[in-house]
């Protein structure tokens, strides 16, 4: 049988974190090919609809990328994103979804190894999880 | 809704990515996905090649949707739009999809999953195109007036600059006269000419002129608007005005750091900081032994960066003291010696030949400044004799990093600007934009950026001018089409988005009878934080809408289990 | 009693209360010096639902209605967001029968003024949520997989909350929910008590609804837990703003803060 390898989504921001994963492709970072970026212009307008919608639609993992708190281009954007997904998470818990299939973080357009550190690191935890039960959950 | 006709372009970006992603097997799948009548490969995307094939396929096959499969659409996708529009399509049509940087630079081992993440990011980019509407970008008109705050070296010489460009400048300085750090320094090296030469220069460039409005003793007191329509409000002693502007420049400096309880400062006498060696020196008072302790409180846990100018001053000081005092015993204590370039390495040399004496400390092993006998007493262990040396002195220099200005965090929330972890502001980008914020039409130069010298502080002041002039001249700003907007049969007037908006270009008012939310088009400047505030999905931003996310979101799940299955 | 401390007292233009009508109990309006109906208080329903319906067409005038604590804070909930007039909405405090805490696991069962009833003692904790939170996360999801394939897409919950203010719900569409049919997936859901993280009043009127018998409160219940422990949240608060909504030192930002 072959070893799992997990579908993650993720949602990076035009100013910092999508510039971070353009500057670990630059600095030719390795990192596993299991991680589909959605640019976005700022992490606070990543609904938590889209992470809830991902997740129950089978997709084994999601990862919300945004500016370090005080760096937002738009001022407090990431605020608001970092009180939001706590939320989710916590929910995810609450009906029996690891919640660390959702992870959030912060990557500086000027950070392409943190890039290549995160993705790394989450694709290890949701293969360590292995796939998501709802998969097979027939509805 | 008739189905869109849509054009895939997968670039091999030379070797780039086509020695690793199977370029050809992405575009046979690409043909595959719906509403894709052409799918197609160039070598080089964006060379002339590339894009007159890419146009030329757009007219052949009718297309309204054009998908490019290549790099970072954070370089080249002004380029790629301006060719759409060159076709005759809206260039809002225009997906840009990254297999390069996200793809083949980083999966380099793996070229068969490399493949087939590009083709899964390929469709991601299809089913989102289909979603795309027309836009059309808003014209705003600029209001030719220029605010500078600060009215130091940086202020003076971009006021100067603007009003030499014929542009109303309103300059707005703190104190009751001009001048700030220059003021205060009265000869500047490396060239030893006069500080109060060159400020009479710039003074006199800005005093004759009509365009250039000097206003002492003023704070900024708030700002609103947006690049070419802010509205600038100062306190002028006591007096509020308020000011139509097109353009911001931030010239606000920087202050030098006070190292109480540093080195007896401020309890030992004799202790004392630069701008106070200045003040002795201007008076023509030079001491008959000095000693400068260089890295006060720079280059430190807690303020690890080094402030680039106080080498080169100490150095300056300390030929000035032997100017003014031949027979003067001077010592310069350092962790290096910062004199970069060729006229300050000139000047190294020369306080050497000199006799001024340097030597090196290290943190490990700190220095003590004492009172022994009427003297100070400085000891210090010098790393590259491995010795201890005492040195008496009358005076000790305690040369300090120009850190940032206490109200720099009012400036930044009133101007919706940036800062580092040490206060000063950041530019948009280090390379590409250095004297500009991220936010439009607010400029930045001098040290309220960086510590900077006097020529440096003049060169970005100048760059920074020449930029703020920019909109004033064109006279009207291109508004980017990826604003909000709120769909008034589903707005349920909750107030989440007027909450959540940074730039406040949200209301709640009144529309038909029914209370939904308005975004102010010209305000909104595109984050989409309202988006995700709002709870029944009425607010979407164009080019980012729920359905074209959603839809990508389908198209992953959609490729990416099947193949699991 | 009722007519005179609504009418007199209050200074209320009409009244919303549960009354005897037609063989049975329903939410009716009466008017000043209209003919009472009789007044029924031990039948629970969500009387600050029926308020949102028919506010639009109240005009002016004052109302006064039955509020249990739950409905206070729903009220306050729906002040915060410039919904609902406080100084229209008039309260006359109810509260709760020992049985109907119980029922609703109720840990905040007395309203700050009470007009009708004597004050109860709160219940204890809900049970099944403390077995759920027990229990091992395959568990839990299978225990919640199985509630909610049971789901028929009704929308009496969604209906019937007094704070869910849409009148086009974003899961009535697909682009969250992505079934077809039904039952809906776990979006519907979890979509639901996300949006109801920073309102939810825990009165149980989702639960006593569903045809399907969910255990929707118990769910609002573990809701309510996590964002009283992520943020001391708790609804009908005093703070204007959700915690959602401000940033991380929980204050709006002043140039930001927009009062609605």
């Amino acid at each position: 049988m072959t070893e799992f390898e997990p579908t993650i989504l993720a949602f990076c921001c035009n100013w910092c974190s999508y510039a971070g994963a353009d500057l670990a492709g630059v600095s030719r970072l390795q990192m596993p090919p299991n991680v589909h970026i959605v640019r976005v212009m700022c992490s606070a307008s990543v609904k938590p609809e889209y992470a809830i919608k991902a997740i129950s639609q089978g997709i084994d993992g999601v990862l919300v990328l945004g500016c370090h708190i005080g760096d937002c281009h738009y001022m407090t954007g990431n605020h608001r994103t970092a009180k939001r997904f706590p939320v989710v998470q916590k929910l995810l818990e609450d009906v029996g979804i690891d919640k660390t299939r959702l992870r959030l973080d912060w990557v500086s357009a000027a950070e392409g190894e943190k890039f290549q550190k995160v993705v790394t690191e989450f694709v290890e935890d949701v293969k360590r999880l292995g796939p998501n039960p709802l998969k097979e959950v027939r509805f | 809704m008739s189905m869109a006709r849509t054009g895939v372009f997968i670039c091999h970006c030379g070797h780039n990515i086509a020695s690793i992603v199977a370029v050809e097997e992405v575009v046979k799948f690409a043909r595959t996905l719906p509403g894709v009548v052409v799918a197609d490969h160039n070598l080089y995307s964006c060379s002339e090649e590339g894009l007159s094939a890419i146009k030329t396929s757009i007219k052949q096959n009718n297309l309204d949707r054009v998908v490019v499969a290549a790099c970072t659409p954070r370089t080249h996708e002004p380029l790629f739009r301006k060719i759409c529009e060159e076709a005759g399509i809206n260039k809002y049509l225009f997906e840009f999809v990254n297999i390069r940087e996200h793809c083949s630079w980083i999966h380099a081992k793996e070229p068969g999953p490399a493949t087939e993440k590009a083709k899964r990011l390929v469709a991601m980019g299809v089913s989102k195109a289909a979603l795309l509407e027309p836009q059309a970008e808003t014209e705003s008109s600029v209001t030719p007036t220029a605010v500078v705050i600060g009215g130091g070296l940086a202020g003076l010489t971009a006021a100067a600059s603007l009003v030499a460009q014929d542009i109303d400048t309103h300059l707005v300085e703190q104190e009751g006269e001009i001048g700030g750090h220059l003021s205060r320094v009265s000869v500047l090296a490396p060239e030893f000419d006069e500080s109060r030469k060159l400020l009479d220069s710039l003074m006199s460039g800005l005093a004759g002129s009509e365009k250039a409005h000097i206003h002492l003793r003023s704070k900024l007191k708030d700002v609103h608007g947006f690049v070419g329509n802010f509205e600038v409000t100062i306190d002028e002693h006591g007096k509020e005005l308020k000011i139509p502007a097109g353009a911001i420049l931030v010239a606000t400096g920087a202050q030098e750091f006070q190292p109480v309880g540093e080195y007896g400062f401020g309890e030992l006498q004799g202790t004392i900081t630069q701008l106070d060696l200045e003040k002795m020196l201007s008076e023509g008072k030079a001491p008959n032994r000095t000693v400068f302790i260089q890295c006060v409180g720079s280059r430190q846990p807690g303020r690890e960066y080094c402030s680039r100018i106080c080498c080169n001053t100490s150095l300056k000081n300390a030929l000035r003291i032997l100017d003014l005092n031949p027979k003067a015993a001077v010592t310069i204590i350092h962790r290096d010696i910062m004199s970069y370039g060729t006229a300050w390495e000139e000047l190294y040399r020369r306080a050497s030949e000199r006799g001024v004496r340097f030597l090196r400390y290290a943190l490990a092993n700190p220095t003590k400044v004492t009172r022994k006998d009427g003297s100070l007493l400085v000891e210090v262990y010098d790393e590259t004799l491995a010795e201890r040396i005492n040195v008496e002195a009358d005076v000790v220099v305690l040369a300090t990093p120009m850190v940032s200005r206490e109200n720099s965090g009012d400036v930044s929330k009133m101007l919706k600007v940036p800062r580092d972890k040490y206060g000063f502001f950041l530019e948009a980008h280090v390379k590409l934009r250095p004297v500009e914020f991220a936010t439009d039409g607010v400029f930045i130069c001098g040290s309220a950026r960086w510590p900077s010298s006097a020529k440096e502080v003049m060169c970005q002041a100048l760059a920074a001018a020449a930029k703020a002039a920019i909109p004033i001249k064109r006279g009207k700003v291109i508004i980017e089409a990826i604003t909000a907007w709120a769909d008034p049969d589903k707005c349920a007037a909750c107030g989440n988005c007027v909450t959540a908006c940074p730039y406040e270009a949200v209301e709640i008012a009144t529309q038909d009878g029914k209370q939904i939310a308005k975004v102010n088009d010209a305000q909104c400047k595109g984050c989409g934080a309202c988006v995700a505030a709002c709870p029944n999905d009425a607010m979407q931003q164009r080019g980012f809408t729920t359905r074209q996310l959603g839809a990508m979101i389908d198209s992953l799940v959609k490729n990416a289990l099947e193949a699991e299955q | 009693m009722l007519p005179e401390l609504a009418f007199d007292k209050l200074g209320a233009d009409l009244l919303l209360a549960m009354c005897e009508g037609h063989g049975n109990v329903g939410p009716i309006v009466i008017s000043k010096g209209e003919k009472m109906a009789k007044v029924r208080t031990d039948v629970p329903y969500q009387l600050v639902t029926i308020l949102t319906n028919i506010y639009p067409f109240i005009g002016q005038k004052k109302l006064a209605l039955l509020c249990r604590r739950c409905d206070e804070k729903a009220l306050a909930e729906l002040e915060k967001r410039g919904l609902v007039d406080e100084k229209r909405v008039l309260r006359i405090g109810l509260a709760c029968s020992a049985d109907q805490i119980k029922a609703c696991r109720c840990s905040d069962p007395v309203p700050s003024v009470v007009h009708i009833g004597a004050p109860g003692k709160p219940a204890g904790e809900d049970e099944l949520m403390n077995k759920l939170l027990a229990m091992p996360s395959e568990e839990r999801l299978k225990f919640w997989t199985a509630q909610f394939r049971k789901c028929n897409k009704c929308f009496a919950c969604t209906l019937n909350c007094p704070v869910c203010f849409c009148d086009d719900c974003v899961l009535e569409e697909r682009t969250f929910v992505a079934e077809k049919g039904i039952p809906p997936g776990m979006s519907f859901h979890l979509i639901r008590t996300f949006h109801l993280s920073d309102k939810c009043v825990e009165c149980g009127e989702c639960e006593r609804s569903c045809p399907a018998g969910i255990p929707l409160l118990t769910l609002r219940k573990m809701a309510a837990k996590d964002m009283k422990a992520l943020y001391g949240f708790v609804s009908g608060d005093k703070k204007k703003v959700s915690p959602l909504l401000t940033t991380l030192e929980g204050e709006p930002m002043e140039d930001e803060c927009h009062e609605c």
